[in-house]
């Protein structure tokens, strides 16, 4: 039986896997992860308070539950094991590693203290255990720069009230900070007007529930002869005739981000052209939401460079790349899916002409890396983070990678085993 | 009954949710499932109770399996007069578009003459419930009500 390994438990590594199992039900798919956790973007990237998106989630649980799906965290990829070592394990080997990093703001003041990546504070209000210890610094007054649909999780998270949280899984520490900084301005820029902005309409309707946020349009009039684009419409419909508000977010469309100036190494201002105009805006923090680029850019770049079909993912026959590492930093969870049908296709072609001994698969791994998790593991650490959940949330997320590490491996307190609980 | 499952979707949840269904029926029913995306509705036929789970995508509009199928029924008009069905929502609260996947493709079957078989059951992704606890008491409600169409002769 030919053995795939599947590098990356997000959302485009499941769909790869649920794709394959649909075209042949007895294949012998391991998916691995560098955190004992899988699910990757569905667990750190979709918005805390989007728990409908997260909800997808239960598809892919079924892949270890009912299809015999093995899950293998705590292996990372370079690290604990080398490319050509998986390679020589395994038959098939898809590398779904997302694109992480986010893009840096390339300009003057761009490094200064207070200017972060959206990718990162999103990743730190999900509990992420590499971003655990970095507290974004926000203050009164924000500027995010970019109108993706990353941009407007940003933008909702630092709006909201605490009630607006219920139901979420938002640990209270992050509502701590968010209220204590005092957020009570925002700014969202982008060069687009808003007729081709990158948000979804449904981001900007989610925002106008908020009833404690006044809202101020700049530069609408980009958009005149677009009074019918559903995001024009969206954001022309805002509550701006708000009497009493907490808090203050401003739309700004047609502004290219020029340079950031600091007093002691720290932001204190964002300075946009737009034609002749030029705008500052005096800021405490700056959440740049500028696309994504991969944490190993040299390994990506060399693997589309040599690859037989850059579009569909494969690399050669036997290695392959799917979801955004393979076709950037563009499209939305279900694109993925579709995407990976594609390539299950032309993996099951591929498997067709393989032709050489029995690989060991899971086997070999497993021998030489006995600090590896499983699915068991997963299912100790969400029993753990469902028991310790607080009320007005729907789970508390452990962000320590020794306490998530410790609950897969039933070393820590809260992560009883049926043994000893019988 | 003859019974043919329909899902309408984008991130696979209506097509999970259609799997339990079939299993939940299998044994006493004749059942079939298909995507939407590889249904004409030319094929949908009369003797079948269609039992259909769509969801909701962007901006309130049909999931992308479900799209090809609207558009078919607008550009073909096919006379449904003799088709029955029932159906099943998914959605998310979040969104001021809440399950108008589901209401459109019901609008749309209707504007053709199809029946529908008892009102629409929609589940909220944002809510506690989980999907199959809805939609499994829903489909063995509405072959009970439609069980006087295709009573066996």
């Amino acid at each position: 039986m030919p053995k795939i390994a599947i590098v990356g438990a997000g959302p485009s590594g499941c769909y790869a896997a649920q794709a394959l199992l649909k075209l042949d039900k007895t294949l012998e798919v391991d998916i691995l992860d560098r955190l004992p956790v899988p699910y990757g973007l569905v667990r750190y990237g979709v918005a805390p308070d989007h728990q409908g998106t997260k909800a997808v989630a239960r598809q892919f649980a079924r892949l270890f539950e009912r299809q015999g799906v093995r899950f293998i965290g705590n292996v990372t990829l370079g690290e604990t094991v080398t490319l050509d070592a998986l390679r020589a394990a395994y038959d098939i080997v898809v590398l779904a590693l997302g694109l992480s990093k986010d893009r840096p703001l390339d300009l003057p003041g761009g490094d200064l203290g207070g200017v972060s990546g959206a990718g990162a504070v999103t990743r730190h209000w999900n509990d992420h255990p590499d971003e655990a210890g970095q507290l974004p610094h926000l203050g009164n007054r924000v500027v995010i720069v970019g109108q993706g649909n990353v941009a407007m999780d940003v933008l909702r998270i630092l709006a909201k009230q605490e009630p607006d949280f219920d139901g979420s899984d938002l640990h209270p520490r992050h509502t701590d900070h968010i209220t204590g900084a005092g957020v009570a301005q925002i700014d969202i820029l982008g060069r687009s007007p808003a007729h081709l902005a990158k948000f979804d309409p449904v981001m900007v309707k989610e925002l106008a529930k908020l009833e404690h946020v006044r809202f101020a349009l700049d530069g609408l009039e980009l958009s005149e002869g677009h009074e019918d684009d559903p995001r024009v419409a969206a954001l022309a419909a805002l509550p701006q005739d708000v009497p009493v508000a907490s808090h203050e977010v401003t739309f700004r469309f047609g502004w290219t981000p020029e340079r950031l100036s600091g007093t002691e190494g720290h932001v204190d201002a964002a300075f946009f052209r737009r034609g002749d105009e030029e705008l500052g805006l005096s800021c405490d923090s700056v959440i740049t939401a500028i696309g994504f680029d991969s944490h190993i850019p040299g390994l990506r770049d060399d693997l589309l460079a040599r690859a037989e079909d850059a579009e569909t993912g494969v690399v050669d026959k036997g290695l392959y790349l799917a979801g955004w590492f393979c076709r950037g930093p563009r499209g939305t969870i279900p694109d993925n899916r579709a995407a990976a049908q594609a390539l299950a296709t032309r993996i099951m072609a591929d498997l067709g002409t393989l032709t050489g001994a029995e690989k060991p698969g899971h086997a070999a791994l497993i021998a030489a890396h006995p600090d590896l998790t499983d699915y068991d593991g997963w299912l100790r650490i969400d029993a753990a983070e469902l028991a310790a959940c607080t009320d007005g949330r729907v789970r508390a997320k452990v962000a320590d990678l020794e306490t998530l590490l410790a609950l897969a491996s039933g070393r820590a307190p809260g992560s009883a085993t049926p043994e000893t609980e019988g | 009954m003859k019974i043919k499952l329909l899902y309408g979707t984008e991130t696979g949840n209506a097509e999970m949710l259609c799997e339990d269904i079939e299993a939940h029926l299998e044994g006493d029913h004749e059942v079939e499932m298909a995507n939407l995306a590889d249904t004409d509705p030319a094929d949908l036929a009369a003797d079948t109770f269609h039992l259909v789970v769509c969801s909701t995508y962007g901006d309130g509009d049909l999931p992308a399996s479900a799209q090809p199928f609207g558009e078919a029924l607008e550009a073909d008009q096919p006379d449904l007069s003799a088709i029955h069905f029932a159906i099943f929502g998914l959605g998310d609260s979040s969104y001021e578009t809440y399950n108008q996947g589901s209401e459109k493709l019901a609008a749309l079957l209707a504007t053709y003459g199809a029946h529908q078989v008892g009102d629409r059951v929609i589940h909220d992704a944002m809510g506690g419930d989980m999907a199959e606890d809805l939609a499994l008491p829903w489909a063995d409600a509405r072959i009970a009500q439609a069980a006087d169409l295709f009573a066996e002769t």
